[in-house]
């Protein structure tokens, strides 16, 4: 995916981004060097599990974990889903507990556990990102203990991060196990805290789509959602996708490495097209200004507008961007996650959300903002403005 | 709110010379309305093929959880993803937009408080004259498009002098201005129905030499909110729980006598004979039903003719060729079912307040309007045109059905259209 070309400003970096060069280069050699299946024991097959191993220890070695707690997943949502699911049915007693934000990779699950009778506790958090305490305090303090506490280190919808501290430090009370779905923080801010069970993908910073990581402490038991073979230490059966982990594994080293210098520099180009827009367009609404939030996130809202109309209307101007978290574009309802954080007059917004990467440069951003107040202005006043020529297509 | 953004009307009008098929040579950009089916995947194409940048849009009316029935007709969660197919064939963008909060509101809140009061509404009117048209116009010019079409067959016509007119669409048997007659007069500038001189063969046609996905699918024949086509059931959801209109009823005669029961009145049209059981001396009809009573009218097949109707909530799209205010009134052709064609009429401005049960044939009686729901709009407008008239048929016409549309007609050019409130003249 070309990030950007001649008519075209990709500002979706948080739903996907481009595979990074190098990262490419290193999976083309593995797909052609390696033939062997890592769970055979002959040479070829011997040769593929170093080369897997070698990967798995190159991002504990980025994370300072252990390479034994590196458990390789198809994906982001399938680490939450592992992580919820799995730990739900190796612990039958005990409340899920999850915070209002999540993504519905951790949502969905969880609503599934409580359709199969599971009690669930949603966790409210105010727009600054801390928790509600007093609801933190009841799901920690019940008895039996929550089998497991999901909360998420960036909001995917408004980059607002969360206060997990304040979560880790409750449950570590009572022995909870805690769950952190990091995808959004993983190459834009450190990540802390020592969570019993760690959720990354590795297509949100220049990765392959397909694959992710869940890091576990294996103090923290887990059912396996997978049946039929031991790889992943059998919580994730199935041949690996060596290429893969190879390239999600040197993808998410370089996020690490690089994370101290593109944080600035998303953050620089984020706050000056906020403070373009909302200058132009003051009605305009910044979600997740309340806290802190990570540096690659700018969600908006337009009172007043259809919720699903923004992202059309940008991309026939040319440019990407997602009405919030990319797997629910195109749903009718508003933004859970919008109206736990602002109640209900969060309905009567359309929201957008930009988000930034590693190729987003200054040109391009200042290049996207003449199309986005275009697009702004004509959806809010409801008037047309006439087309320029015919443009040859 | 987003009905609340105004709608701009119009592009000027474009000259007489270009041709009137619906498309229109100078590049725009239109927002076409894909439901998922062959007609408007076909008008799509069309458009692509004559140069336009089209951006295809699905309207999720209906919550389609809420329909175990089967989705293949072109509103289901099916329709959306063959649209998408369709678009993605084209090359063009689409996108799938939510209007499910207006459509309950303006189509099936009125289709189920019609049936409540004994009518027989008109779902796909209403959808044509609010949710469709309007909320896509409003969506158009947020995309920054020039115009919007749909694969509706009817034509617009542009006469050397004065705004554009709505035509019937060529083919006969497919021709929908039955169902147009509400579109907003000040956006049909803007309005682009590509189908309009085809046939619904030809347009098969098209669709099959351009690999589209949806050429071979069916027509849909039920209402799309109610796929299975059990309105009964549909109605049962929503009314309150022992709501008169599904409860049992008499089946009473002209003169009152009663000859049977039914389950319902909800259930009843004027003209239909299926549900009323059997066991009479001749075939009979219903001819009226009296929400009010819960009575379901019943009469033989002469019973049904009626001189006339009350025509409210009228919405004008051309000029009357005559003052509906004189003695004779004005010759207009009247349609008062789909696919039914037009009748020779004429047009009257409606100066009382017709009684709802008032028996077909009866002379005009002064009285106060009890019908729920009738407007009681006064018959003009402040100078504009009669929003409520009345029709006499050069000949009496069968089964007249209070809540249908009657569409008026000069030749094959749509005048306007309304509901029938009553039957008599």
């Amino acid at each position: 995916m070309p990030s950007t070309t001649a008519d075209r400003i990709y500002l979706d970096h948080a739903a996907s981004t481009s595979v990074r060069p190098e990262v490419m280069e290193a999976m083309v050699r593995t797909l052609a060097e390696t033939p062997g299946n890592p769970s055979s024991p002959h040479r070829e097959g011997r040769a593929a599990r170093r080369v897997l191993e070698g990967a798995r220890a190159r991002v504990a070695a980025a994370l300072g974990v252990d390479p034994s707690h590196v458990i390789f997943t198809r994906g982001g949502t399938e680490s939450d889903n592992l992580a919820i699911l799995g730990r739900a049915r190796a612990e039958p007693r005990g409340a899920v507990v999850i915070s209002a934000l999540e993504h519905s990779a951790v949502r969905e699950p969880a609503l599934r556990l409580q359709a199969e009778g599971r009690p669930l506790v949603v966790l409210p958090f105010h727009p600054s990102g801390a928790p509600d305490l007093e609801a933190l305090m009841a799901a920690t303090e019940a008895s039996p203990p929550p089998a497991l506490l999901s909360v998420q280190a960036v909001n995917s919808e408004t980059g607002l991060v969360l206060d997990v501290d304040a979560v880790l430090e409750q449950a570590a009370t009572r022995g909870i196990p805690v769950h952190m779905d990091a995808v959004q923080a993983l190459g834009r801010l450190p990540l802390s805290g020592t969570p019993a069970l760690l959720t990354l993908s590795a297509h949100k910073v220049g990765g392959p789509r397909g694959f992710g990581v869940l890091v576990r402490d294996p103090a923290v038991a887990l059912m396996p959602l997978q049946l039929g073979g031991s790889q992943e230490r059998g919580l994730r059966p199935g041949t690996e996708d060596v290429a893969g982990a190879v390239g999600g594994a040197l993808a998410v080293e370089l996020a690490v490495a690089e994370q101290a210098t593109e944080t600035p520099r998303l953050e620089a180009l984020r706050s000056w097209l906020e403070a373009a827009l909302v200058e132009e367009v003051p009605e305009l609404r910044v979600h997740g200004r309340e806290g802190r939030r990570a540096p690659h996130i700018l969600s908006v809202g337009l009172p007043g507008v259809p919720r699903d109309l923004l992202p059309g209307a940008l991309d026939l101007e040319g440019v990407a961007a997602s009405a919030g978290s990319a797997c629910r574009s195109g749903a009718s309802e508003p933004s859970p996650v919008l109206v736990a954080l602002y109640g209900g007059e969060a309905a009567g917004v359309a929201p957008v959300r930009f988000s930034l990467g590693r190729t987003t440069t200054r040109s391009e951003v200042e290049a996207a903002l003449p199309r986005i107040l275009q697009v702004l202005q004509r959806v809010r006043t409801g008037f047309t403005p006439p087309h320029g020529p015919p443009t040859p297509a | 709110m987003p009905t609340s953004i105004p709608l701009q009307p119009s592009t000027p009008p474009r000259p007489a010379s270009l041709p009137s098929a619906g498309v229109p040579q100078r590049r725009e950009r239109v927002l076409v309305a894909m439901s998922g089916g062959v007609d408007s995947s076909v008008a799509a194409a069309l458009l692509v093929e004559a140069g336009h940048e089209v951006v295809g849009v699905t309207m999720k009316t209906f919550c389609y959880d809420e329909n175990q029935g089967p989705t293949r007709t072109c509103c289901g969660l099916d329709g959306i993803l063959d649209a998408k197919q369709v678009a993605e064939r084209l090359g063009i963008a689409h996108y799938v937009f939510d209007v499910e909060e207006e459509f309950t509101r303006d189509v099936i809140d009125d289709f189920v408080a019609e049936y409540a009061q004994g009518r027989t509404p008109n779902p796909c009117v209403r959808c044509n004259s609010t949710t469709k048209i309007r909320d896509l116009m409003m969506r158009g010019r947020a995309l920054g498009c020039d115009a919007i079409a749909t694969g509706h067959y009817v034509r617009i016509e542009h006469p050397p002098e004065g705004p554009p007119r709505l035509h019937r669409g060529a083919d006969a048997e497919k021709d929908q201005a039955y169902f147009l007659w509400g579109l907003p007069r000040e956006l049909l500038p803007q309005l682009r129905f590509p189908l309009g001189a085809l046939t619904k063969s030809q347009v098969r046609d098209l669709a099959r030499e351009r690999g589209l996905v949806t050429a071979e699918k069916p027509e849909s024949q039920e209402i799309c909110f109610v796929p299975t086509g059990d309105y009964r059931g549909f109605l049962a959801k929503r009314l309150a729980p022992r709501h008169p209109a599904l409860e049992p009823g008499p089946i009473v005669t002209l003169d009152g006598e009663r000859v049977g029961e039914h389950r319902g009145y909800a259930g009843f049209t004027v003209g239909q004979r299926r549900g009323l059981g059997g066991g009479f001396s001749e075939r009979l009809f219903v001819v009226e039903v009296r929400p009010e009573t819960r009575e379901v009218v019943v009469g033989p097949r002469e019973a049904l003719d009626a001189a006339g109707m009350v025509v409210e909530e009228v919405h004008w799209l051309g000029d009357l060729p005559g003052d509906p205010g004189s003695p004779e009134g004005v010759a207009v052709g009247v349609q008062i079912r789909h696919r039914a064609g037009s009748v020779p009429g004429r047009l009257f401005l409606d100066h009382e307040r017709p009684r709802p049960t008032e028996a077909p044939g009866e002379s005009e009686a002064p009285g106060e309007s009890g019908a729920p729901g009738a407007s009681g709009a006064s018959a003009m407008d402040s100078n504009g045109p009669p929003s409520r008239v009345r029709i006499r048929f050069d000949t009496p016409q069968p089964a007249v059905t209070p809540g249908q549309s009657a569409v008026f007609f000069q030749k094959d050019q749509v005048l306007g259209g309304g509901r029938i409130s009553a039957a008599g003249c």
